[in-house]
């Protein structure tokens, strides 16, 4: 088991800290300040983070910010950026537009 | 749904390199790459490449690229461009966008060589523009003919950042300075002596402290690093500069294998997430191989031989060629492989600090930190002899994998031997005759031709030049030092460019005799 | 730390959130146990954030009336979270005769459970909606219908309990459920932990079943694989929520920008996972087709993310919500068919009230576990 699975593990307080306002998400303009108090309310997982933030959801789908946010999220949990579990990927790997999408080969699978 | 022996995924080093020999087997290959240009990170690749002949070794990376697109195109494979995979599914099935539609191919086998991505540091104004990737500012001047900037500052001493910086100033932008938290060089030594020359300092265990600017990068600080890399209150240096590069290393792009399913582990040494695979690069997903920096961060050199294994597994798990004959040909491409993977800078090595060659030879400090070698420090590498007349001065003082030079004289007067990461040695019997061949041969451009007298108490030194536009004979400039300080005044006697030179020019200057051993690089006036 | 607690949740969704936060608001001390290494790792955030009365079978309708009602207006505050509420409506659109057909007679069933809902012609939907293709017919509309994001929703659900002293534990899977002296009391895991509780509640979605079987009782549900997708964002265009008569796609704007619609392909049932719920190669393709015939402004709005989820179907398509008669101190509350997000605040509530006072505002009699009969 994790130990980042029980999550009343006691991480100490939200220390506000002089950088907490740099963006780290450019995407969806998230700042470093918006991570830390996330995981400090519970949000252990880098999934959980995107889904509570929306860290890494944007057009570029994590691909500048995963990293960055991992390395922040395991520092306020006191773990190695490797103990955390990796970040999701999905299709599609480039941002389409709806009507490309829809036009697809239509012969049967 | 169309349907191919393999699918490739990218053109780079590696993609190509799997489908040549998937073709070679005979199978029917398609390679999709996104880019209109093939080749990946190969046609940003202006230098030369190191290692032996086997890894082409000597020639740039963007001929490497045009020779295998040519050898591809021969076979058969159908290079698919501008084709962007967006997904891969279960039963081996991806869905391609080209043009204005989706269409969907199956793979009885799949190639996944999407290679990696750049990794982003945050500092105060890391989002203005003007700060980008080295990668993307090398894309800019060596795809695109653009100047990223005219004063850049390099974030990252690894092979990337020197390089980037090196390429940087051939494009005629300046560059600032090169920063690095670490307290050492992370690339080799002969690409920092390179910058160094040029009068690029270093700025080790420095890190950025802000990009300055309202709209645009205008500036930036940087401040020393204690070793928990906290700044230093005090340190503090401001350099003017509309550019910021940073090269703090790549991540692997491997989404299409985590998507698909991929069994995936986090590994520190391989540049974050990769899947999983057995010694042919076939992954958890039965049919599903990978090869290149989707696989682990290393050269574009491991990528090509890691393509080729790849490529002749997937020819085996389909019947086009028999297991022993698998197994035979994958010996050979891992004697390359291991060949690649030995000196210094081996995987094994990563993070330990040498303190001498295999030759039992201090590392210089000078090297790691400044990016040169002192002048007293030269005198002890096997490279360097004084001799009567011109003679190759080789300033080689680490064990890379590299050895053009020794084939490169006709006159054998270098010596590396058997083992290829030794440093290169003179052979005091063999007349060097000036040629010059292990000069333009050197891709560390660390070969130099000294006559200490050539009367009247001068010397000759023959450089590696290549910057435009090239002085002419007659000329007189400053020859610079290997700190890129000025030494002495230089005259031009002479300017070489045979094609078997591939456009490393030699420059030949003039100089007082007791700067033979200093005058490294020549700065026109 | 204790493993016993009052109550004993399996299943870190939205439902056993929900009912960890009212138990813990009433003085409970809870334990979640959730499978995955997520919390909300299930449907809870993979659905299409409707909060929804309209289209609602009867039974499971006081639910959805109630936790509009009572719950969805003020849960933002409550859960220090922006839920990104929105009622501002449904519309459920139809371009042709058929379709049209299809909705009144949704439209008269809802009508006679007391919901506000009532047909509009082609006008009305463009001054509702002026952004929809001008070949919508008409629609069904019901004016108290909306949306929320699942996300937040889910995982402020999960702060704010965790907060109140909930102990969460992900990554522990429950694999059994024991008696002891004829109360079920025991919960233990596949990594070996045993937890006990005065009541257990079995909200583990899918995998409820194979728990509740655990125990001698047997939930008729089936694990049918959904869609969605999300776009980038654009400028702020609507707030009601929208589906169509023939379910080709449904969806919402968000606060964010993005668009997330669900859609079906028409094979759900019998796709194929490996595992984990993955995307077929066919949906979003179709599922973008059926959203620009009725929004051909956004033909070039970019994909950002498709994804796909398991919803737990049950026999009858409504969630059973239930004390288990025979074995007393279980509750199941699962079989939520693709439609629970909404209501989940109401579910959460009631079954709080349902352990710590022994009734509930909402009577849950027709959604109890033993329902499911053979034919006549």
């Amino acid at each position: 088991m994790y130990t980042i699975n029980d999550r009343s593990r006691d991480i100490g307080e939200f220390i506000p800290a002089e950088d907490d306002d740099m963006l780290i998400c450019r995407c969806e303009e998230i700042t470093k300040g918006e991570i830390r108090r996330a995981v400090h309310d519970g949000m252990f997982t880098l999934t959980e983070i995107r889904r509570y933030l929306r860290t890494g959801m944007g057009l570029c789908q994590g691909q500048t910010c995963s990293r960055l946010v991992k390395g922040i999220v395991a520092k306020e949990l006191g773990i190695s950026p490797a103990e955390l579990e990796p970040a999701t990927a999905r299709v599609p790997m480039r941002p389409i537009e709806m009507n490309i999408l829809a036009a697809e080969e239509t012969e049967a699978i | 749904m169309k349907r191919y022996d393999l699918i490739v995924v990218g053109a780079g080093p590696s993609g190509l390199s799997a489908a040549i020999e998937a073709a070679k087997c005979g199978m029917e290959v398609i390679v999709f790459d996104e880019n209109k240009k093939p080749g990946g990170q190969l046609f940003k690749q202006i230098h030369k490449f190191f290692g032996s002949k086997e890894h082409k070794a000597k020639i740039r990376g963007f001929r490497i690229g045009q020779d295998l697109l040519r050898e591809a195109d021969s076979l058969g494979v159908h290079v698919q461009l501008d084709a962007t995979v967006m997904g891969m599914y279960m039963d081996k099935e991806i869905t391609v966008r080209i043009g204005d539609g989706i269409q969907h191919y199956k793979g009885d086998s799949i190639i996944i060589a999407t290679g990696a991505s750049e990794n982003m540091v945050t500092f105060p104004g890391w989002t203005l523009p003007g700060v980008i990737g080295a990668g993307a500012a090398q894309t800019m001047m060596n795809l695109h003919g653009i100047k990223p900037g005219n004063r850049v500052l390099m974030l990252g001493t690894g092979n990337v950042g020197l390089v980037v910086s090196y390429q940087l100033l051939q494009a005629g932008c300046q560059v600032a300075a090169l920063v690095d938290a670490a307290p050492r060089i992370g690339g080799y030594g002969v690409h920092a002596s390179k910058v160094s020359r040029c009068g690029v300092p270093f700025y080790l265990s420095h890190t950025i402290v802000k990009a300055e600017g309202n709209d645009c990068v205008t500036g930036v600080t940087i401040a020393q690093v204690d070793e928990q890399f906290k700044f230093i209150p005090g340190t503090e240096k401001h350099f003017d500069v509309d550019t910021i590069c940073i090269a703090v290393g790549l991540s692997p792009m491997s989404q299409l294998l985590k998507m698909a399913g991929c069994k995936m582990e986090d590994n520190p040494r391989k540049g974050g997430q990769v899947p999983l695979c057995d010694k042919y690069g076939e992954t958890s997903l039965k049919g599903v191989f990978v090869a290149g920096d989707v696989s682990g961060i290393e050269e574009a050199s491991s990528a090509m031989i890691e393509g080729r294994i790849s490529g002749i597994a997937a020819a085996c798990s389909l019947g086009y060629i028999t297991g022993s004959r698998l197994e035979e040909k994958y010996q050979e491409h891992h004697k390359a492989l291991n060949g690649l993977r030995q000196g210094m800078f081996a995987p094994e090595n990563r993070g330990k600090i040498l303190k001498k060659t295999e030759e039992g030879i201090d590392i210089s400090e000078s090297l790691l930190q400044k990016g040169y070698l002192t002048a007293d420090e030269i005198e002890k590498y096997p490279g360097v002899t004084h001799q009567k007349g011109i003679h190759p001065v080789m300033e080689c003082s680490q064990n890379i994998p590299c050895n053009p030079c020794q084939d490169a004289c006709p006159k054998k007067c270098i010596k590396i031997g058997e083992n290829i990461t030794s440093l290169p040695a003179i052979d005091e019997k063999a007349q060097c005759v000036g040629c010059g061949m292990c000069v333009a041969a050197c891709s560390g451009q660390a070969i130099f031709l000294v006559d200490e007298d050539i009367g009247d108490g001068f010397a000759s030194v023959t450089l590696p030049y290549e910057f435009l536009p090239l002085p002419q004979k007659g000329d007189m400039g400053t020859a610079l030092d290997r700190s890129g300080r000025p030494c002495c005044q230089a005259e031009v006697l002479n300017i070489k460019s045979l094609p078997a030179f591939d456009h490393t020019n030699l420059l030949t200057i003039k100089v007082p005799a007791e700067m033979a051993m200093n005058a490294r690089f020549f700065k026109q006036i | 730390m204790s493993d016993c607690a009052d109550v004993i949740i399996a299943g870190g969704g939205i439902i056993g959130c929900a009912c960890a936060y009212y138990l813990a608001k009433r003085g409970c001390s809870v334990i979640v146990l959730e499978s995955s290494d997520h919390i909300g790792n299930g449907g809870s955030s993979r659905n299409g954030g409707g909060v929804r009365q309209s289209g609602r079978d009867p039974r499971e309708l006081p639910l959805a009336m109630y936790g509009i009602k009572n719950l969805w207006p003020s849960l933002s505050d409550e859960l220090e979270v922006d839920c990104e509420y929105h009622q501002d409506g449904n519309l459920r659109l139809g371009k042709t005769e058929e379709h049209i057909n299809i909705l009144r007679g949704l439209t008269t069933r809802a009508k006679a459970c007391g919901l506000e809902v009532e047909m509009i012609d082609a006008e009305a939907v463009q001054s509702i909606n002026p952004y929809l293709s001008k070949e919508v017919a008409g629609a069904s509309w019901c004016p108290t219908d909306g949306h929320a994001n699942p996300l937040t929703t889910t995982l402020g659900y999960y702060k704010t309990a965790r907060k109140l002293g909930v102990r969460f534990i992900t990554g522990e899977p429950v694999t059994e459920l024991r008696k002891i002296r004829g109360k079920v009391r025991r919960v233990v895991t596949s990594n070996g932990n045993i937890y006990e509780g005065e009541t257990i509640i079995v909200a583990a979605g899918l995998f409820s079943r194979p728990i509740l079987n655990s125990i001698g009782i047997d939930i008729p549900m089936q694990k049918v694989m959904l869609e969605a997708l999300v776009t980038e964002a654009r400028a702020h265009m609507f707030d009601q929520m929208l589906g169509t008569a023939e379910a080709d796609f449904y969806g919402h704007q968000t606060k964010h920008g993005s668009f997330v619609f669900g859609g079906t392909l028409g094979l759900e049932g019998f796709t194929r996972d490996n595992g984990t719920p993955v995307t077929n190669s066919l949906a979003a393709s179709s599922t973008c087709r059926g959203i620009i015939k009725y929004f051909p402004m956004l033909a070039d709005a970019k994909i950002v993310r498709t994804w796909a989820g398991w919803m737990d179907l049950c026999a009858d398509k409504v969630p059973v919500i239930s004390p288990v008669d025979e074995a007393p101190g279980l509750i199941a509350a699962c079989g939520f068919s693709g439609h629970g997000f909404g209501i989940a605040p109401a579910v959460g509530y009631n079954l709080a009230q349902l352990v710590t006072e022994g009734r509930t505002d909402v009577n849950l009699h027709d959604l109890r576990y033993n329902r499911f009969c053979a034919k006549a």
